[in-house]
């Protein structure tokens, strides 16, 4: 013991050494003083805002798209509330009884409902939402409450679904929505520069007029503030707990509301009329200043599938239809225009003076030209006959012998006046340009010289021709407005939420061909009226090919059209239409104004595979004319009614025979 | 006679240093309010608990504190090498079976209490140093090779056994404390060279071969933090952003958005000062600075004033232990060291820490209590 009582000397010793310490401290006082000093005076409002980058989340608050109405105010295209089901990952416990629960509820395999949360929390970290289904249904939603209460972490939350009431009608012309996909992001930024921006996840117009309309029908999306912990957790704000002040939310702004051309009541008929039958094609109506009243493509798809999100299997089932129900096809296909060309024929051979209205040209069946016989779908022929008789009956052989004494350059210079091989210049996305064939033309895509017996296939609309179902029905317009090529639309005003117009578009004259033109044509109102009552007697005359298309009172002219899809041999040329396969079938044309002398709606209808444009596509044609009379001039049918009354009271009932 | 009159006027009362427990109140005052607002978070309903048994330790740690300040520290002196041995034993037996946290082997699981050794280790550390050393001569040159040997057995020991556990940080805080003494006794100075050259010689060898994978990030983070902001750097960012962010003033209490929603890791235990600065701003974190320095000033008068040289020695060694994890922890906190799993004593929570401190600075209030011959 007694060695270590201490020494008090011994601990004087020491007493030099704690200079060192009291430096050490000082010198640690200072540095860290300093460092302090640094980071929250000098740094410190920066990382301040560092702290509240940490804290608020800002989250985006979608705007409902603006509606889509129809020239009456009718809905088109409108907004649902939907619901979807959201797990928040963080308050999930076991997985596998959960998928269980929850699997059968939604539809879903368990196994993909543990797939789903497993492959969400790799991707995006174990505190995203993860959302299993959208688009609940009210049986769902009811099922999903009712386990909510045993399930933490599911959620059902509201959302805002695209809703197209009319379905699979007019899908083509009203487009989709969709997610922008990562891709279109930049491009769209671009294009929309300032405008509107696009991030991940916003729901973009996909086709038609919703891709068009974007900037219009687009809201402004809200912001809300949303303080978030360190996992992404929300942290109420409600709480005594909160930190700092609180950021007002902002306000989403909903778009502004599309009024449309389109008529509903004819669109819906025109709808019903083409599916019956399950016909394929185009079909559109407008009124003589431009304006789209109707507007269908078959087959069609539903778009509110896409404003769910597309199954893979049903977009796969779309995108491989041979009949390309995703395709616009009153604007995008083009096709051989056939027999309804006689009319742009008629036209130019009239105003050209190759023929007059009395000019009588015999018809036979066929015509040698060349070392190649041209076919009448007659095999006897017409006999002699007139402009008037040769569109009546539709003679190939008439048409042939005016495309013999035209050539194809005065062809051209006349029809492109109509619009042929012209954009339209609608408002809707991936419009085709169709084509006027001429030398020139043959020569720069084809490097070949034009031949004489080209002439006899373009004249009635087999050659190279292409038209649009929507050119058809603006050349058709012209014709019966007497030489006024229009700019079709159908987007008539944009208004703001209380009515008010902020854009509306104007009818515009792109040509008056009744006037002179650049190269030099002009076609006299004589010359239109000739062609106007040949195309009357189409429909009323009592050898015309759409005859049963009459409506007394509506003073219909049109024109059939057929249009072969591929090249038969001649002994083929006559064997029937339907004993084909659907894919070998002909096309069917029927192009139509009324009433002739003053036309209000022109209508073009474009039945693919249905054989004879009378039967495939006439009857819609009479159709949507029956419904705009029927709406807009009921007196006038009401009137004809009376008179063929006391017509038939008088004389022999007229029996209306079908083609 | 004026002398024995001298030993009847020193009562019980006066002969505590009132100084040194103010000052550690005070320190604990603090310690409990930041605390408080570390574990009442929005989300921290599973550490919220944690506050109760902080009070519990703290109580336990004072009834402690006032044992040893009556108990004699000579008694210290006998009982240093028991300590230090059962001490070492407890270590051993965590390396190989003790509970797995963290990837590393720290505890032995008590069932009321974590007992993690190596933090009483760095006491029994204190207690055979100044057991050791306090015979050897500090005068003229310093300490011999043949002075050393023992003294760096009884080091080496423990410390290979940390580190392998592993816990680095331990390690090298054991090794901190040890080598204070050993310096306050004066080493020769071609021995503290070699010493010296050694660390140096020896770092890039233990970085390529001693070092785990997450130590080696801690340090690359420290160097280049925003290089992984989201990974390992993620710490070191919060934590500045936390203590930057209060400013001056601070944002208040319990209203450090940091801490509160949870941006901040280990905020009750390592980042406990991150709290204090982000919601008390500059002035709270210069005040608490100060009180951890008016502590040091304290004891060092204590030391300079104690009776015989194991005394100064034994609170040298208490001095070394709570400067060096103040030193380190908050040199961690604020951006100028690495991240090191080190505890601030008296402010963060943890048991292990608060007893081992409360005992050791009960050892300097004992020697304070005998300062006086008579």
């Amino acid at each position: 013991m007694s060695q270590y009582i201490s020494n008090p000397d011994e601990a004087k010793e020491l007493l030099p050494r704690y200079r060192l310490f009291y430096a050490t401290i000082a010198f640690t006082f200072f540095i860290f003083t300093t460092r302090l000093w640094y980071l929250q005076i000098i740094e410190g409002t920066e990382l301040r805002e560092f702290s509240e980058k940490n804290r608020i989340k800002q989250v985006k608050i979608m705007s409902p798209r603006g509606l889509m109405l129809d020239r009456e105010g009718k809905i088109l295209v409108e907004n649902h509330p939907g619901f979807e089901a959201v797990l928040n990952p963080q308050y999930l416990k076991e997985l596998e009884p959960l998928s269980q629960t929850l699997g059968p509820i939604v539809g879903m395999e368990p196994d993909k409902v543990v797939q789903k949360i497993v492959k969400s929390k790799r991707q995006n970290g174990p505190f995203a939402p993860i959302r299993l289904k959208d688009n609940l249904s009210k049986d769902e939603v009811f099922r999903l409450k009712r386990i909510r209460l045993d399930t933490p972490g599911l959620d059902i939350r509201e959302t805002v679904v695209r809703h197209y009431p009319l379905r699979d009608n007019g899908s083509q012309l009203f487009g989709y929505v969709g997610e922008i996909s990562k891709k279109q992001i930049p491009l769209y930024n671009q294009m929309y520069k300032g405008q509107i921006t696009f991030d991940q996840g916003d729901i973009i117009g996909k086709n038609g007029l919703e891709e068009i309309l974007e900037k219009d029908v687009r809201g402004k999306d809200g912001i809300q503030f949303v303080q978030v912990d360190a996992f992404g957790r929300e942290s109420n704000t409600q709480t005594p707990n909160i930190y700092g002040e609180q950021i007002q939310d902002l306000d989403p702004s909903p778009g502004m509301n599309a009024v449309l051309t389109i008529d509903k009541t004819l669109q819906e008929a025109a709808f019903k009329t083409f599916s019956e039958g399950q016909r394929i094609g185009g079909v559109v109506a407008m009124k003589s200043n431009g304006e789209v009243l109707a507007w269908i493509s078959s087959p069609s798809f539903d778009p509110n599938e896409f404003s769910t999100g597309i199954s893979p299997q049903l977009w796969t089932k779309l995108i491989n239809d041979p009949f390309k129900p995703l395709r616009n096809k009153v604007i995008q296909d083009h096709f051989s225009p056939g027999s309804t060309f006689k009319a742009f024929m008629a036209m130019t051979a009239l105003q050209e003076e190759v023929i007059s209205p009395s000019t009588v040209i015999n018809c036979p069946g066929s015509l040698r030209f060349g070392r190649r016989d041209y076919h009448d779908h007659l095999k006897g022929g017409h006999g002699n006959i007139t402009v008037y008789e040769a569109l009546e009956r539709s003679s190939n052989v008439f048409f042939y012998k005016m495309g013999i004494s035209l050539g194809i350059e005065k062809m051209y210079s006349y029809i492109s006046q109509l619009g042929i091989g012209q954009k339209t210049g609608i408002e809707l996305p991936r419009e085709a340009t169709g084509l006027m064939p001429n030398s020139a033309w043959k020569k720069k895509e084809l490097g070949e010289e034009w031949q004489p017996g080209e002439n006899l296939s373009n004249a009635i609309g087999q050659g190279f021709v292409q038209a649009t179902p929507l050119q058809l029905a603006i050349a058709y317009n012209a014709i019966g407005t007497e030489g006024k090529v229009v700019r079709p639309f159908v987007i008539k005003k944009i208004i703001d939420h209380d009515g008010k117009t902020l854009k509306e578009t104007q009818p515009q004259i792109i040509r008056d061909i009744a006037q002179p033109q650049p190269n030099g044509i002009r076609v006299d109102p004589t010359t239109f009226k000739v062609v106007k009552e040949g195309l009357r007697r189409v429909v009323q005359g009592s050898r015309g090919t759409a005859r049963h298309v009459h409506i007394p009172g509506a003073d219909i002219a049109g024109k059939t059209g057929t249009t072969q899809v591929m090249g038969f041999a001649a002994n083929d040329i006559y064997s029937k239409c339907e004993n084909r396969p659907i894919h070998q079938r002909h096309h069917g044309w029927f192009v139509a104004f009324a009433p002739a002398d003053n036309p209000e709606i022109t209508v073009a209808a474009l039945a693919e595979h249905s054989c004879h444009g009378s039967s495939g596509a006439g009857p819609v044609v009479k159709e949507i004319i029956k419904k705009y009379f029927e709406k807009y001039h009921p007196e006038r049918l009401a009137e004809a009614s009376k008179t063929e009354k006391s017509k038939r009271a008088q004389a022999q009932p007229e029996v209306i025979e079908g083609e | 006679m004026d002398l024995s009159l001298h030993v009847e006027e020193r009562t019980i009362l006066k002969r505590i240093d009132w100084n040194l427990v103010m000052v550690i109140l005070a320190l604990n005052l603090v310690g409990l309010i930041n605390l408080y607002s570390a574990t009442h978070g929005p989300h921290s309903a599973d550490i919220q608990p944690l506050f109760r048994n902080q009070i519990i330790w703290l109580s336990v740690g004072w009834g402690i504190f006032f044992l040893i300040t009556f108990i004699d520290y000579q008694i210290v002196n006998r009982i240093a090498y028991l300590v230090y041995f059962l001490n070492l034993g407890a270590i051993v037996f965590v390396t190989f079976f003790g509970v797995v946290a963290l990837g590393a082997q720290r505890w032995i699981d008590l069932g009321f209490f974590r007992y993690q050794p190596s933090e009483t280790m760095k006491l029994a550390m204190i207690m055979v140093l100044a057991k050791t050393l306090q015979t050897r001569s500090s005068e003229g040159s310093g300490m011999g090779l043949r002075d050393l040997i023992w003294p760096l057995i009884l080091l080496g020991a423990p410390f290979v056994l940390v580190v392998e556990q592993p816990d680095l940080g331990t390690g090298l805080l054991i090794a901190a404390i040890s080598s204070t003494i050993l310096l306050f006794m004066k080493i020769k100075r071609w021995i503290l060279a070699t010493a010296i050259s050694a660390v140096i010689i020896a770092a890039p060898l233990a970085w390529n071969y001693a070092l785990r994978d997450y130590q080696k990030a801690r340090i690359t983070n420290f160097l280049t933090p925003t290089n992984d902001p989201r990974g390992s750097g993620y710490n070191s960012i919060q934590s500045k952003i936390a203590v930057g962010s209060g400013k001056i003033l601070g944002k208040g209490f319990r209203k450090g958005t940091q801490s509160q929603l949870e941006f901040l890791p280990e905020r009750h235990t390592d980042f406990i000062y991150s709290v204090l600065s982000e919601e008390h701003g500059f002035i709270g974190s210069v005040t608490t600075l100060a009180l951890f320095c008016m502590l040091f000033l304290i004891i060092i008068r204590i030391a300079s004033t104690a009776r015989d040289k194991f005394g100064a020695l034994l609170t040298v060694g208490v001095l070394a232990y709570i400067f060096w994890h103040m030193f380190i922890n908050m040199g961690m906190v604020i951006g100028l060291l690495p991240i090191v799993g080190v505890p601030l004593p008296l402010l963060s929570y943890g048991g292990s820490s608060m007893l081992t401190t409360m005992a050791g600075v009960g050892l300097i209030s004992s020697v304070a209590y005998r300062r006086y011959l008579f």
